[in-house]
């Protein structure tokens, strides 16, 4: 295994940890919209539902980058 | 002696699951393995789904909410002196609710269902706040707020417009 591959193991391993990580927010989000919902409160699940958006969108950059990572260090 | 014979059976047992392997040549380990590759997608997948659900629970409040509360005559605020209370229903007739003209002659009304378990709503005129008998629950005057007893959600509060002496109900604040 190159040294290549081996930064691509371990940039890929964060990567998964963090998309993790950032999951677990996003579904702490969702009690929260739930919660509030119950509540009949109308500002707290729009801001979660950005929120949840925006990590969204962080963690499919994150896909992104490291399946064009991937492919870059996959190539001969 | 009895070593033996269940050595035996566990080697019968062997060739029994060799056998069977054979017929059904699956790798299940193979087949269970996820690689990080996939767990990336499958995690992407779910974040994707999670944010969804998030939008759709944003949109409920508005999708609950009724465009149009009707405009309701409660009746004259001189009927109604300083201190006192009356009971109307808004904006149905299955929802019963309480109007207090409090000590400084301001009105405000609420739903009169008790946020814990649905009892009738009444105003303690002594302690000048509203009460809930079943379960002794407080609620204040002026926001509607428990402060005592076992409710931990506000009441309803119904939106008044005044027109000369006439007051009218015209939504509920949740």
């Amino acid at each position: 295994m190159s040294i290549r591959q081996k930064q691509g193991t371990t940039l890929f391993t964060a990567l998964l940890v963090l998309i993790g990580v950032s999951v677990v927010v996003q579904l702490w989000l969702m009690a929260l919209s739930v919660d509030a919902v119950l509540r009949h409160q109308t500002g707290t699940p729009l801001y979660a539902a950005i929120a949840s958006g925006v990590l969204f969108v962080i963690n499919g950059l994150l896909v992104l980058y490291v399946f064009h990572f991937d492919r870059k260090i996959k190539r001969p | 002696m009895a070593e033996e014979t269940l050595k035996g059976c566990s080697d019968c047992a062997k060739k029994k699951a060799a056998r069977w392997r054979e017929d059904f040549p699956i790798d299940w380990e193979a087949d269970n393995y996820i690689t990080r590759r996939e767990m990336v997608k499958y995690l992407a997948l779910g974040s994707l789904t999670i944010a969804g659900a998030n939008f759709l629970l944003a949109g409920v409040p508005h999708l609950l909410a009724s465009p149009q509360m009707p405009r309701v005559k409660l009746g004259s605020l001189s009927d109604l002196a300083p201190g006192s209370s009356a009971l109307f229903r808004y904006p149905t007739p299955d929802d019963p609710c309480i109007a207090v003209r409090k000590p400084d002659g301001s009105l405000v009304a609420y739903s009169s269902v008790c946020t814990h378990l649905s009892c009738a709503v009444i105003h303690d005129r002594q302690q000048n706040t509203l009460f809930c008998p079943c379960h002794n629950g407080y609620f204040t005057l002026n926001e509607g707020r428990p402060y005592a007893g076992p409710p931990n959600r506000p009441l309803p509060r119904i939106r008044l417009e005044q027109q000369g002496d006439e007051i009218y109900a015209v939504g509920v604040e949740v």
